[in-house]
């Protein structure tokens, strides 16, 4: 989507949390700044790893081994975001801060590398009443899906819970390519800032990308009925740790 | 024969193919059939409820959850995709 003059403006007055700035949450980032947005928070406890460099594009050399979101920081203030206007959460998303941060905003980007951040943001966003952004890539597959502060559909509707037992992702499977991963992290931005602006097209649209043959395939998604979190009979009315304990699966 | 897509975490047990023809007039006989050539693939689907709970199957862009489930009937130019939960970036 293009930025009008009159929407870059709406965008000063708004906010947005993006948790895990990786492979994806470098490009929101950078995409939001370059967008006008007013307060950006960043949500994350890594250093810069060289391994990283090949997608996290707000990083180079110089950064290796150094704190994650103040090189973040420095590389979205020389990219022009307003003066103040990021804000750095030196920790994981976890249960004892997932609803307070996503309180404060107007969108949660998420773009987390383990599925119980992805569950716990799903949750608390849903709790907080947030519209929330997920988007994840492993190797040529990517996936996004734009929740609305309602809920329904959401995260849950799609996968019911954390995986689990032998026949879960093999996570020693898993690597990402840099160009996939910037896809993902360019449409989670393009649904971030349409959520911003009011287009409520997008909630329940999921998006799954396959790299092998540049294929994108875009459905509307359906609420699933007995949902745990989104429907009439949902069992999760609060956050508690145990919820979120499954191993991760990072990338 | 019904065009199956592969993800990329399943592609171990189908000789790294991305997608592979498979037999069936319902998409449980179609996982019945890629079970027979590609031993494994049932277990990484379903469980003992269905088809697991971070896996979804669509046949063309239709969630079969809102088809017919397992039950869906297939024609033999139906593609089917496989989409399970990823986590990574």
């Amino acid at each position: 989507m293009s930025i009008s003059s009159p929407e870059r403006d709406a965008l000063q007055h708004k906010s947005a949390l993006v948790v895990g700035v990786g492979g994806l949450g470098c490009p929101v980032a950078l995409a939001l700044v370059e967008a006008g947005i007013g307060r950006l928070v960043l949500c994350d406890d890594d250093l810069v790893d060289s391994t990283n460099l090949h997608r996290q594009i707000l990083f180079d050399e110089s950064d290796v081994g150094t704190d994650k979101l103040e090189a973040a920081q420095r590389a979205l203030y020389r990219s022009g975001a307003r003066p103040g206007s990021i804000e750095l959460v030196h920790s994981r998303f976890l249960p004892e801060n997932a609803r307070d941060l996503a309180r404060t905003v107007d969108v949660v980007i998420e773009g987390a590398d383990n599925f119980a951040t992805k569950f716990l943001c799903a949750d608390a966003c849903f709790l907080e009443q947030r519209p929330v952004v997920h988007g994840a890539a492993v190797r040529l597959r990517a996936t996004v899906l734009c929740v609305a502060a309602a809920g329904a559909p959401c995260y849950r509707c799609l996968f019911e819970d954390l995986p689990s037992g032998p026949a879960a992702p093999n996570c020693a499977e898993a690597g990402v390519l840099g160009p996939v991963v910037g896809f993902a992290g360019a449409l989670m931005a393009d649904r971030a800032l349409s959520v911003l602006l009011g287009n409520t097209h997008v909630f329940g649209n999921l998006v799954s990308f396959d790299g092998k043959d540049d294929r994108a395939r875009e459905l509307t998604l359906a609420a699933r009925p007995h949902c745990a979190l989104c429907s009439s009979e949902r069992s999760i009315t609060t956050i508690t740790f145990e919820r979120y304990t499954a191993a991760s699966c990072a990338a | 024969m019904a065009t199956v897509r592969i993800p990329t975490p399943l592609r171990t047990l189908t000789g790294g193919e991305d997608q592979v023809q498979a037999a069936g007039d319902t998409v449980k006989d179609v996982i019945e059939s890629l079970e027979k050539n590609h031993p494994g693939i049932r277990e990484r689907l379903l469980d003992d409820k269905g088809v697991r709970r971070f896996v979804n199957i669509y046949v063309g862009d239709e969630d079969i959850r809102f088809l017919d489930g397992l039950a869906t009937a297939l024609k033999a130019s139906d593609e089917i995709s496989i989409v399970p939960a990823i986590a990574g970036g």
